[in-house]
């Protein structure tokens, strides 16, 4: 549904996207990962025909979105992360107006999908009057009023309180389940993209710095957590013998391919290393991510020094 | 389609307030002028000026006389002001509101879209300049008798128009005159829509088409600048006044609506061309 082949964007003499690669398959609910500033919104700006690509190519619904944008977004709805509207009109009236700008809407179709964001009743109340959880299902309608086969989700949860949140992700996954959408979700909320999704990437400073799935982002390293007398000598010694590859917080180490914690406990018994606990860490999508950042952090700086 | 972004466009514009800004400021300022032209000096200076040719006052001290001179003020301040508000909002509010991202996010071209917006805007300046001529007939009915047409407009640095005609003939030329006027308002608001859709506030817009006409005003006023006055716009915009002259001078005024087409024409390409180059973000 979505294919980004060394897609590239500059500001000036800032690079806010480099070199992405991505696809998303259809019927996938996929998590674009990120800090601010990482470059999300600007990916999904130019997914969606908005912010003119520096070099790359990007295939929206098989079409190319910068030569043939109509047919690319025809099947398309998106939510931004703040939902904005023309406040001095009904919210029945802004979707008419939005409907307008894909393809005649009957009323019989917007009835249908404000009763299905649950709106019914107040659809001709002036937005100006609505809540911000009611803007957000506004927003949701407004993206499902052109029958779309993809919804792109800028931060859809953002300013929502708990509750809202809880709902906006219910809804996320009825939209999948009941109406087969591919999804395309963007968010900071770490714990709705691991509920929700099935893949996810993961941007920092514009570049992809991990693609996959949730499987993969908690398997990619088995890490142990060691109390040990001496953390430091520990790791020295395991790392000497090959059974670990890195080590985190001064207390977790990652066992190398292959080896199992028994290995490490002779070993560091063999030495002589007091051994107070050993347990296996289960690694969350939170854990993976801050340590994907302080990787990524890393490497420009050893490659300075 | 098409029509139906139209009608989408135009309830959108004519569902906010502030669009009717220009519609209640005509209302009042007509009026007030209307109490200073009964009042004060004015009227019997008109009447003066029509005796000194040799005309019965009574005859053309009417509705329509009455009408054209609350015109030109309003034509002079109010309508480039009000035009121009509406013309720097039609793109770069939508920007600033982030309004304009979620229809871009729709299948609809950018060049459809600001043609909608630009059409949108025309209708507008069209219907303005109806409504203020219509308030003025009104008005001006209601305190003056339908009798016939007197005309009296200086020209800076030209013969100014000097006419009398009845009140058929007068509420004909009346007529044309709106629509050359229509042809000025449309002129404006393309100014004010070029700036509206480069990157800047929509007040900003607005302040550099004014600036823009103001820049025109002084140039043309400049005796530095005699030689090249019809590059001024402003000089093209007088057209409107021409209708009433005897014989009506139709080779300036088809020169004159010449120039304002191109002027149309030429905004709409600078702006278009610069709207879809640009990034539209949050």
């Amino acid at each position: 549904m979505i294919q980004l082949r060394g897609v590239s964007k500059q500001f000036g003499k800032r690079w806010a996207v480099r070199e992405l690669d991505l696809s998303v398959p259809r019927g996938e609910i996929f998590g674009l990962l990120g800090h601010n500033g990482a470059g999300k919104s600007t990916a999904i700006g130019m997914m969606l025909g908005q912010v003119w690509p520096t070099t790359g190519e990007l295939r929206i619904c098989g079409h190319d979105i910068t030569r043939d944008r109509a047919k690319a977004l025809h099947r398309v709805g998106a939510i931004f992360e703040t939902p904005v509207f023309y406040d001095y009109l009904s919210g029945w009236k802004n979707l008419q107006i939005l409907s307008h700008y894909t393809a005649p809407t009957p009323p019989e179709r917007i009835k249908k999908i404000v009763e299905w964001v649950g709106l019914t009743g107040r659809e001709h109340d002036k937005v100006s009057k609505y809540s911000h959880g009611m803007r957000t299902r506004l927003a949701l309608a407004q993206a499902l009023l052109p029958d779309p086969e993809l919804l792109i989700l800028d931060e859809p949860s953002d300013g929502l309180d708990p509750e809202g949140i809880h709902e906006m992700r219910l809804t996320i996954q009825r939209l999948q389940k009941e109406l087969g959408l591919t999804i395309l979700l963007s968010s900071h909320l770490l714990n709705e993209v691991e509920l929700l999704c099935t893949r996810i990437a993961v941007l920092n400073q514009g570049k992809k710095v991990f693609e996959g799935t949730l499987a993969d982002a908690k398997q990619t390293k088995q890490w142990v957590r060691l109390k040990v007398g001496d953390f430091a000598k520990a790791t020295v010694s395991l790392q000497s013998e090959k059974l670990i590859t890195d080590t985190r917080n001064g207390s977790l180490v990652a066992l190398a391919d292959g080896v199992k914690i028994d290995a490490l406990i002779r070993r560091l018994v063999a030495q002589d290393i007091p051994v107070f606990e050993v347990a296996q860490e289960e690694e969350t999508l939170e854990s993976f991510y801050l340590n994907l950042m302080q990787d990524s952090r890393a490497k420009p700086q050893e490659l300075k020094s | 389609m098409f029509l139906l972004q139209l009608r989408s466009e135009l309830a959108k514009l004519f569902g906010k307030k502030r669009t009717y800004i220009g519609f209640g400021a005509f209302l009042l300022s007509q009026n007030v002028m209307l109490l200073a032209f009964r009042y004060s000096n004015w009227e019997k200076g008109t009447a003066r000026l029509l005796e000194g040719n040799g005309y019965v006052a009574t005859e053309f001290i009417s509705t329509l006389t009455v009408a054209v001179l609350m015109l030109i003020p309003q034509i002079l301040l109010l309508m480039p002001l009000y035009v121009m508000l509406v013309g720097g909002d039609l793109v770069a509010k939508e920007a600033e509101d982030g309004t304009l991202r979620m229809i871009l996010s729709r299948p609809i071209s950018r060049f459809r879209l600001l043609f909608t917006k630009w059409l949108t805007g025309v209708i507008f300046a069209a219907i303005l300049v109806v409504s203020l001529g219509a308030m003025a007939l009104f008005f001006a009915r209601c305190w003056f008798e339908w009798k016939g047409m007197f005309i009296f407009i200086p020209i800076p640095g030209g013969q100014p128009i000097f006419n009398v005609m009845s009140a058929g003939e007068g509420l004909k030329y009346y007529a044309l005159a709106h629509v050359l006027l229509a042809v000025n308002a449309c002129t404006m608001l393309s100014l004010a829509f070029m700036f509206s859709c480069f990157n800047m506030k929509p007040a900003a817009a607005t302040i550099l088409a004014l600036s823009f006409l103001f820049l025109s005003v002084v140039m043309e006023g400049m005796p530095f600048f005699e030689d090249w006055k019809e590059f001024a716009l402003t000089h093209h915009f007088r057209a409107w006044i021409l209708v009433f002259a005897k014989p009506m001078p139709l080779a300036q005024i088809a020169e004159a609506l010449c120039v304002l087409a191109g002027v149309n024409v030429t905004a709409f390409v600078i702006g278009a061309t610069h709207f879809h180059m640009r990034d539209i973000k949050s």
